[in-house]
C-alpha cells in the first residue's frame, strides 16, 4: 500500500486537527491553566491551596480567590500602582522590577502568600521581597526562622511608578542590597544552626541536641541519621512546621 | 502521464513536493497568528475567533517534558498545559504510522530553516549541505539524543521548563514578547546562520523532539522504500534528501534522521515512476508483478 504526498498532507492535517477536536470533545484540550493551584495533600494544611503552585499567569484576582489575600493588598505589597490590581498578572512583576539587582517575581509572590497565610514553604533557596511586602508581613506573626529569612531577603522597592503606592518609609534607594538580619535582633539568628527541610537527624545530633529531646519531639525512636526532618514528618504525617519549631528551640538551647 | 503513440510519457514532473511547502507555510502562519494573539490577549486585546494559546500550550515537546512530573506527582511542569499532551500523542501516532511527518510537514522551526536554506542553496549550489565532513557529521547526529536526555533530566530534577531558556522554537515565537529568553535567541540565531550552509541544522544535530520522533523510523508502518529492479542508481534521491540520507544504497530507509518529507520519492526527484515510494511493503507494484 502506497501513500502519495496528497494523502500524507491530508493525513497530517486530519490527524492534528481531528485529534484536537476529539480531545476538545473529551474536555482534554486545555491551553490555559485552571487557575486552581494544587492543594496540600497531608498535614495540618491538607486541602488548602499550596502557594508553591502559584503560576506566573495568575492574576492578583486569582490569588485572592484561592488564598483569600485581596488584590489591593498584593498590589500594595509589590508596588503595583497602575491599572486594576485584580487583573495584574504575577509574571508582570519581573518586568516591573527589571532594573532590580535581585529577582522579584513569581517566587516572591508565592513566598509572600505562604508567609501571610502561615503556610509551609521551602526556604532552601534565596527569594527576595520588596520592602513594602516585608512591612506587611512583619504585621503577621512570623516564627523566628521566617522573620530572620525575611530580614535577610528584603530589598528596597525599585519598581518604576510604584512610589505612589508605597508608604513614605519605603522610598527607593539608589543601590539595592539585601538587608542582612543583625545577629542580635532575633532569638533565632543568635544560632548559626537553622533547622530546615534538608536538616538531617545526624546534623541535629552533631549540633548537640540530645537524642532523648529529639525522640520526645518526634514522638518515636530516633530514625536513621541520614533521614531529613522534613522527610520523616512527611512519612509520619506530622506537621513539619510544628516539629521544626520545637527542634529549633532545642538547637537554640544548646547554643545558650 | 499521457499516452502518446502507445507509450506512457510523463509530460510534467515536479522536482519537489509543493504540497508540503503549502502545509508547512500553513502551520507556520497558524502558530505565528496564535502566539501573536496570545500577546494581544494578555494586554486585553486579541482576535476573538482565533486561539490565544501560548507557544508552550501548542508545542508537542512540552508533553514529553512534563511526562515525568505528571507520572510521579500528577501535575504538569509550569507553563505546560494539557493541550501539549494531546499534541504529543498526535505526534507519536503520526510517527508510528508515517514516521516523523510532524518534523517534515508541520514544525515551524523546520520550515524557517528550510526557507533560510533556500538562500544558502542559491549561494553555494552543489556545495550546500555538504560542508560537514561525513565522519564528523555521523557522530554529531547522535548529539540530539544527548540533548534529549539532558532536557528530560533537568526538567525532572528542577520541576521547571528548563529548556525554555535555550529553546529556539520558543524564542522564535516570543520575539515580540518580554518573555523571550536570551539563550533561546542565541541558539535561534546560530541555527538560522548555520541554515545557510546546512539543511535543517537544528533538526540534524540538536532537536530533542526530533530525536524522539526519529526513533519511529525503526518501526514505522509506512516507510520509504526503493525498488532496486527499476532504480537507475542515479543518486538523485540521495542528493535531494535534506537530511543527507543515502537513499540510493537502501531498499528500506530506516535512518533515524528521516523526516518523511518525500522529496526523494518518485513523486519528486526520482525520475522513474514507482521506484522510491512511501509504502507499507518493500515490494512495490513493479516488483510484485514479476
Amino acid at each position: 500500500m502506497n501513500i502519495t504526498s496528497k494523502t500524507l498532507a491530508a493525513l497530517v492535517i486530519v490527524m492534528i486537527f481531528g485529534g484536537i477536536m476529539v480531545s476538545s470533545a473529551l474536555g482534554l484540550w486545555q491551553t490555559t491553566t485552571t487557575k486552581e493551584p494544587a492543594k496540600f495533600t497531608e498535614g495540618e494544611f491538607a486541602g488548602q491551596a499550596n502557594p508553591a503552585d502559584i503560576r506566573g499567569s495568575y492574576t492578583f484576582g486569582d490569588i485572592e480567590k484561592n488564598f483569600g489575600i485581596s488584590g489591593m493588598l498584593l498590589a500594595k505589597a509589590f508596588g503595583v500602582s497602575e491599572g486594576e490590581p485584580d487583573a495584574f498578572q504575577v509574571k508582570g512583576l519581573e518586568e516591573l522590577y527589571a532594573s532590580s539587582e535581585f529577582e522579584i517575581g513569581t517566587n516572591s509572590v508565592r513566598l509572600f502568600v505562604a508567609f501571610y497565610n502561615g503556610q509551609p514553604y521551602d526556604l532552601s533557596t534565596d527569594i527576595y521581597m520588596p520592602e513594602s511586602a516585608a512591612e506587611l508581613l512583619l504585621e503577621r506573626n512570623l516564627d523566628p526562622e521566617r522573620l530572620a529569612y525575611l530580614q535577610a531577603h528584603t530589598v528596597p522597592n525599585l519598581a518604576a511608578g510604584s512610589e505612589s503606592a508605597l508608604p513614605p518609609a519605603t522610598a527607593p534607594e539608589a543601590t539595592p542590597t539585601p538587608q542582612t538580619a543583625p545577629a542580635a535582633e532575633t532569638p533565632v539568628t543568635a544560632s548559626t544552626n537553622m533547622v530546615k527541610g534538608k536538616t538531617t537527624f545526624g546534623e541535629l545530633l552533631s549540633w548537640g541536641v540530645p537524642q532523648a529531646a529529639i525522640e520526645q519531639i518526634i514522638g518515636g525512636p530516633l530514625p536513621e541519621p541520614s533521614i531529613t526532618a522534613k522527610d520523616y514528618c512527611t512519612a509520619k504525617g506530622l506537621s513539619f512546621e510544628t516539629i521544626k519549631t520545637q527542634l529549633q528551640a532545642e538547637v537554640d538551647k544548646v547554643k545558650k | 502521464m499521457v499516452t502518446l503513440f502507445g507509450k506512457r510519457i510523463r509530460i510534467f514532473r515536479p522536482r519537489s513536493i509543493w504540497l508540503r511547502k503549502v502545509v508547512q507555510a500553513f502551520f507556520f502562519v497558524l502558530v505565528l497568528a496564535i502566539t501573536i494573539n496570545h500577546t494581544l490577549a494578555e494586554s486585553g486585546g486579541g482576535i476573538p475567533l482565533l486561539s490565544s494559546a501560548s507557544v508552550h500550550a501548542i508545542c508537542p515537546f512540552g508533553g514529553v517534558e512534563t511526562l515525568y512530573q505528571f507520572l510521579t506527582v500528577g501535575t504538569l511542569v509550569q507553563k505546560v498545559h494539557q493541550s501539549a499532551f494531546t499534541l504529543m500523542a498526535i505526534g507519536f501516532a503520526l510517527a508510528i504510522l508515517v514516521g516523523p511527518a510532524f518534523c517534515g510537514w508541520a514544525c515551524p522551526l523546520g520550515t524557517v530553516q528550510e526557507w533560510v536554506s533556500e538562500i544558502g542553496r542559491k549561494i553555494f549550489r552543489r556545495r550546500f549541505n555538504h560542508f560537514v565532513p561525513e565522519k564528523l557529521d555521523n557522530v554529531l547526529r547522535y548529539l540530539r539524543y544527548g540533548v534529549l536526555a539532558w532536557v528530560l533530566y533537568m526538567t525532572a530534577t528542577t520541576g521547571t521548563l528548563f529548556f525554555d531558556a535555550y529553546d529556539p522554537y520558543s524564542a522564535m515565537f516570543h520575539l515580540w514578547s518580554s518573555e523571550v529568553a536570551i539563550g533561546g535567541l542565541v541558539v535561534l540565531g546560530i541555527t538560522l546562520l548555520l541554515s545557510l550552509f546546512v539543511e535543517r541544522p537544528w533538526c540534524k544535530y540538536a532537536c530533542p523532539y526530533g530525536a524522539l520522533l526519529g526513533l519511529s523510523n525503526l518501526f514505522r508502518i509506512f516507510g520509504i522504500h526503493r525498488n532496486e529492479s527499476t532504480c537507475k542508481a542515479d543518486g538523485a534521491c540521495s542528493i535531494m534528501c535534506p537530511m543527507n540520507i543515502k537513499v540510493d544504497t537502501k531498499t528500506v530507509v530506516r535512518d533515524h534522521q528521516c523526516i518523511s518529507c518525500m522529496e526523494c520519492t518518485s513523486e519528486a526527484i526520482c525520475p522513474v515512476a514507482k521506484t522510491v515510494m512511501l509504502s507499507t511493503s518493500r515490494k512495490t507494484p513493479a516488483t510484485s508483478a514479476k
